[in-house]
């Protein structure tokens, strides 16, 4: 099995353009960010002046190490970093039917182990990305507080360690259950258009329908007079995967009345068993698919 | 366990395309069975579902109907018999980001069984020791098809399955597969399933062989046995045309040229269906399926004609003439 998973990661790291492209520039970026701000404030009186001032500077809240370590995870849980995640996803996937080498692979392993390890692997290495991220967003501020000259806080105290390391474990563990989601839908992609961007469109589409999934569902509803079509809105996984983070990070479901027809307010729970009936299923359903596949 | 039957394939078939417009049926019904030990040629024209039959015993494709059997296990049910099998499928394909050693390391750590010393070895025996760490992106396509044999060599396997394994080579690179391929089978051992568009090759190479035309096997037999009795005249003839016209009436000639078995100089080009000779220009070679007690007869006959024979050389039938002859046959009676 190890062995197994090696081969994955020698595959994505070795890929250096897809893999340099599609999620090492997030770490990377970040870097670059804290870098180029850190050059600029410590070489510039004004920008100091200006990042210190009350109006125009990060307030308070900004300046904490604990929001910048979390809020690198709202990334991937959101639309815009779902449909990002797409790319690297759907090379690794899609690589191996655009390069033919599945031919080479499939006789020396079994079918189900190849694609769940493909998905393990993924998750890693993406995780792995954010995770280098939030630790470069978080340390990076510190450093930029220390050049302007302004606090930094919470204080590195045992309580507020275990408070922030419960958050971070949740964030992690809901922007994972996203990349799955989205990985899932790469991977259904390449496999029924046997290409990388086959996976990407795919995807996209996907992703988009299950977000714009509630104006079509409005429209019918409306049409046959039934608003509790629109229930069908709260399964979707976007809008779970919205209600989950709204729990986490303030404490209360993503209300909303939409379209003037129905009130939706969930629980935590009920959008935890949604996420993870999506999650199971679209794995579930992807290594159904690809078992079945003739791979010519 | 029966151990002297490496592939046994049962009534396999397959058919492409759900909807009835674009249904092709690749494989049809074919029953094979390979011995272990041999090396067993595969040969057909292009789309005779060669590559597909290959895949199903790798168990890449699904068949429509039948079974395939590699050491007397089903490869659907039973995925791990393919551990002991090396394949080249098509064409060598590899990641073309990663070196040729990488790329031997990936395949080789997705079958769990990883050994760097292994890979060396291989990589010397297929002469890519030298360009072992660059890019596959920059390897020729010889170099990717050797890539590919020492991929199918990583497990050590017992049986190994080869689609066209010379294709891209120049021919020095292959007669050097050939032989390697020989190797393998007399002092290794192993067991070679191979098919190919070079029949030369399969002659040269081969035990035994099947030939599959649209799907369907329609010789089978030890290469030897094939080729038989299979004797044919060359004879050197003034007017050609008459000549041919005279001779069809007792037996058939064969339109493909050969190289005649004695090489009396000049040579008639094997490309040509027709070299004229110097001296006399309406002279020229015909080839007649007949054996070799019949040269005095088509002599005299032609002679009776008012032909002239300039000269008369037996030669055994090519397996590439025999092939070309039975696809014909086969063609045109699966036509009408
Ligand atoms: N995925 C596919 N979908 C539809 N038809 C296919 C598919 N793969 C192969 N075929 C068809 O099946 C037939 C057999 O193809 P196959 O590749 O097995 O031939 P082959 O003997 O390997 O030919 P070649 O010598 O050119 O490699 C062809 O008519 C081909 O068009
Ligand atoms: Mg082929």
């Amino acid at each position: 099995m190890l062995n197994l998973f090696q081969a994955e990661w020698i595959k994505i790291i070795g890929n250096r353009w897809a893999s340099g492209f599609l999620i090492w520039i997030f770490p990377v970026g970040a870097f670059g960010f804290i870098v180029i701000f850190g050059l600029i404030l410590a070489l510039s009186p004004v920008a100091r002046e200006n990042a210190r001032g009350d109006d125009t500077g990060p307030d308070a809240n900004t300046l904490q190490w604990t929001k910048q370590a979390l809020d690198v995870w709202d990334f991937p849980v959101g639309v815009m970093g779902r449909l990002i995640l797409l790319g690297l996803t759907s090379v690794v996937f899609g690589g191996e039917y655009q390069w033919q080498t599945w031919k080479n692979i499939v006789p020396r392993n079994k079918r189900i182990p190849l694609i769940l390890t493909k998905y393990c692997m993924l998750a890693l290495v993406i995780v792995l990305a954010f995770a280098l991220m939030s630790f470069i967003m978080a340390a990076g501020y510190g450093l930029l507080a220390r050049i302007v000259g302004v606090s930094y806080g919470p204080a590195l105290k045992g309580s507020v360690i275990v408070d922030f390391a419960g958050d971070y474990i949740q964030k992690a563990l809901l922007a994972l259950v996203a990349i799955i989601i989205s990985t899932a839908y790469a991977a259904l992609g390449t496999m029924i258009t046997h290409s990388i961007i086959g996976g990407v469109l795919v995807g996209m589409l996907l992703t988009y329908a299950e977000a714009l999934s509630a104006l079509g569902m409005a429209v019918i509803a409306h049409f046959l007079d039934q608003p509790v079509i629109l229930n069908l809105y709260r399964l979707t996984p976007g809008y779970n995967l919205q209600n989950v983070n709204e729990w986490l990070s303030h404490g209360q479901p993503d209300s909303a009345n939409l379209f003037d027809m129905l009130e939706v307010s969930d629980s935590l729970e009920f959008s935890a068993m949604a996420l993870a009936g999506w999650v199971i299923g679209l794995i579930a359903l992807s290594a159904y698919y690809f078992h079945r596949q003739d791979i010519t | 366990m029966s151990e002297t039957v490496a592939i046994r394939v049962e009534s396999l078939s397959k058919t492409f395309g759900r909807r009835k417009k674009r249904r092709v049926e690749a494989v049809k019904r074919i029953t094979l069975e390979v011995h272990t030990g041999q090396v067993y040629g595969f040969l057909g024209p292009n789309g005779a579902g060669k590559t597909t039959t290959i895949r199903m015993l790798l168990n890449l494709i699904h068949p429509t109907e039948g079974c395939a059997y590699i050491y007397g296990q089903n490869v659907q049910r039973n995925h791990s018999v393919l551990r002991r099998v090396g394949a080249i499928v098509e064409g060598a394909a590899f990641y073309n980001f990663l070196s040729g050693r990488r790329n031997l390391e990936v395949l080789a750590r997705t079958a769990n069984n990883y050994d760097p010393k292994r890979i060396t070895a291989l990589l010397e025996q297929v002469g890519l020791a030298g360009r072992a760490e660059h890019r596959v992106k920059g390897y020729s396509t010889g170099m990717k098809q050797r890539l590919g044999l020492a991929a199918a060599l990583l497990s050590s396997p017992d049986l190994l399955i080869l689609d066209e394994p010379t294709n891209g080579l120049d021919p020095s690179g292959m007669h050097e597969i050939r032989q390697f391929i020989r190797e393998l089978a007399d002092e290794h051992g192993k067991t070679v399933f191979l098919s190919s568009h070079l029949l030369s090759e399969v002659e040269q190479v081969c035990d035994r062989v099947a030939i599959i035309n649209l799907g369907e096997i329609v010789r089978e037999g030890a290469v030897t046995d094939l080729l038989e009795g299979k004797t044919q005249l060359r004879v050197e003839v003034s007017p050609a045309d008459k000549a041919a016209q005279v001779l069809q009436e007792h037996w058939s000639l064969s339109t493909t040229m050969t190289l005649p078995a004695i090489p009396s100089p000049p040579i008639p080009s094997p490309t040509t269906a027709a070299v004229k000779q110097p001296g006399n220009s309406n002279a020229r070679w015909l080839t007649v399926n007949a054996s070799h007690d019949d040269a005095p007869h088509i002599v005299r006959h032609l002679v009776n004609h008012d032909i002239d024979v300039f000269q008369i050389t037996s030669q055994r039938q090519s397996l590439e003439e025999y092939f070309l002859s039975v696809v014909r046959e086969e063609t045109e009676r699966a036509a009408g």
